[in-house]
């Protein structure tokens, strides 16, 4: 007698893909047939339950491992890059190109690529209209700013991708309750250049470009600076070629007015900048 | 800020609506559980981050997408990790035959899982033990099926066992190990987290 079939295998076909099946390492193909085979067969199939109920307890007798700091700076940055300002992004998208290029983010560490392929645009919940108004100002700087660039290297285009999707993310941080922007740029008004959140919690999301690329143990530092007070580093990055970066790290909350800078230092861990600074803003709110 | 005692389901409804802090509040609740398991499947912390960040990210995208009735959102995200983190360690295996998957998306899971029930009488040293109780090669089969997104018949390959043995082990061993759960108070539901890839 023949066994009937519903999704293409009989029962016992099924009993016997159920441990992988159940572990999840049956190919696409398998598993839909499995799930067919179980939508259409008439009987229960207790074996998927018997087995399959054992499966959570693997990864639940795993001893929980914290990830490393860095790690949801990453993320958060990476995200907000694909939740990009409607109203920075627009004309940028225009004038790049390809949407799907990855991001780079320098970290303090070893540099790692953020994957960070573009989303659609959908305007953040958060985002309120006055502040919009003031980041369409400061997304106009940051285009007068991409504007400057030649364009006509096409070569550039992924590198200059990556960086705008850079600026989407400080802009997004920006958007938050609470944070400061700065726009950066070296005081002779030519070289690098970029833009600074600093959120209210102390997170600080930068965008830079046309950076020297760092060489052997070199750093580029950022540091907050307010008042009189000595500066404080809040971390170093390592730029490559493309002489972009995206650097995303977290430090004490900032009082408003605090200057971002940065420096090349020869070795991670500076305590005092070394001179000239790269590059300098004002932090401030959007709708100041 | 989601309110702190807010469900893993409302602060995905967040994460749906664009919410950054919803999502950090996401990863600080799973990011151990995420990082142990990327980490455990890619024994390399470099890989396992980047298939963290991979995962949250994804869980970002596709929010929207999650479907209640499908999972708990913690089975859902860990579902994640560990798909990508597999898929990590295979394109460091070129020499496997089997297909990348770039699909572990909530949709493939078909069953309702169990992960509220497990994480709400959880008691990692008992599951662990009840691991560890197992005949070695049961353990070995499992793991390397789960753990290391291995098929049977890889598994044969790579401990030199007849199919037919690996896929007695692999049954047994979970037989095994459900009794062993339900000795030490942890009966498993009858229902699977796993819908295959």
């Amino acid at each position: 007698m023949t066994m009937p079939r519903f999704g293409d295998l009989t029962c016992d076909e099924v009993v016997e893909l159920v441990p992988d099946f159940v572990l999840g390492t049956l190919g696409d193909a398998e598993a839909e047939a499995v799930r067919a085979h179980l939508t259409a067969c008439p009987h229960a199939h207790e074996e998927i339950a018997e087995l399959g109920g054992v499966v959570p307890y693997l990864a639940a007798a795993l001893e929980p491992v914290e990830p490393p700091p860095e790690l949801l700076n990453r993320i958060l940055a990476a995200a907000a890059s694909e939740r990009r300002v409607a109203l920075a992004v627009g004309p940028l998208a225009e004038a790049d190109g390809p949407r799907s290029a990855p991001a780079k983010t320098a970290t303090s560490g070893p540099s790692r690529p953020m994957t960070a392929p573009v989303g659609p645009v959908t305007p953040g919940p958060w985002r309120r209209p006055g502040r919009d108004f003031a980041l369409a100002v400061a997304a106009a700087f940051a285009l007068a700013l991409l504007g400057a660039w030649n364009l006509s290297l096409q070569g550039q285009v992924s590198e200059l991708t990556a960086y705008r999707q850079g600026i989407a993310a400080v802009l997004d941080a920006a958007a938050a309750p609470g944070s400061q922007l700065a726009v950066l740029a070296a005081d002779s008004g030519t070289g690098p250049r970029g833009l600074a959140a600093v959120r209210a919690d102390g997170t600080v999301v930068l965008a830079m470009r046309d950076l020297a690329p760092t060489v052997g143990s070199q750093v580029y530092e950022a540091w907050l600076i307010v008042g009189d007070r000595p500066p404080v580093p809040v971390g170093g990055f390592s730029v490559g070629s493309s002489g972009s970066a995206v650097f995303v790290t977290r430090t004490s909350p900032v009082a408003r007015g605090a200057i971002v800078a940065l420096t090349l230092e020869p070795r991670p861990g500076a305590t005092t900048p070394t001179l000239p600074i790269v590059a300098r803003g004002i932090a401030s709110p959007p709708s100041d | 800020m989601a309110d702190l005692d807010a469900t893993d389901e409302a602060i995905l409804a967040s994460v749906a609506n664009g919410q950054l802090d919803a999502l950090e509040r996401l990863y600080e609740r799973y990011r151990t559980m995420a990082y142990a398991t990327a980490l455990r499947i890619t024994a390399d912390p470099g890989a396992a981050e980047d298939v963290v960040q991979d995962a949250f990210l994804c869980v970002w995208r596709s929010a929207a997408r999650y479907a209640e009735s499908r999972g708990s959102v913690q089975a859902w995200l860990l579902s994640i990790v560990r798909h990508r983190a597999i898929d990590s360690i295979r394109r460091r295996r070129p020499a496997s035959a089997l297909p990348e998957s770039e699909s572990a998306m909530p949709n493939e899971m078909t069953l309702p899982d169990v992960w509220p029930e497990v994480a709400g009488r959880l008691d990692r040293a008992a599951i662990a033990a009840a691991l560890d109780a197992l005949p070695g090669p049961q353990r070995e089969a499992i793991e390397l099926a789960y753990f290391g997104g291995l098929t049977q018949q890889e598994i044969a390959a790579r401990t030199g066992s007849p199919l037919g043995t690996v896929k007695s082990r692999v049954r047994l061993g979970l037989l095994t190990l459900r009794a062993a759960l339900i000795d030490a108070g942890h009966a498993p539901p009858g229902s699977s987290a796993e819908g295959g890839r």
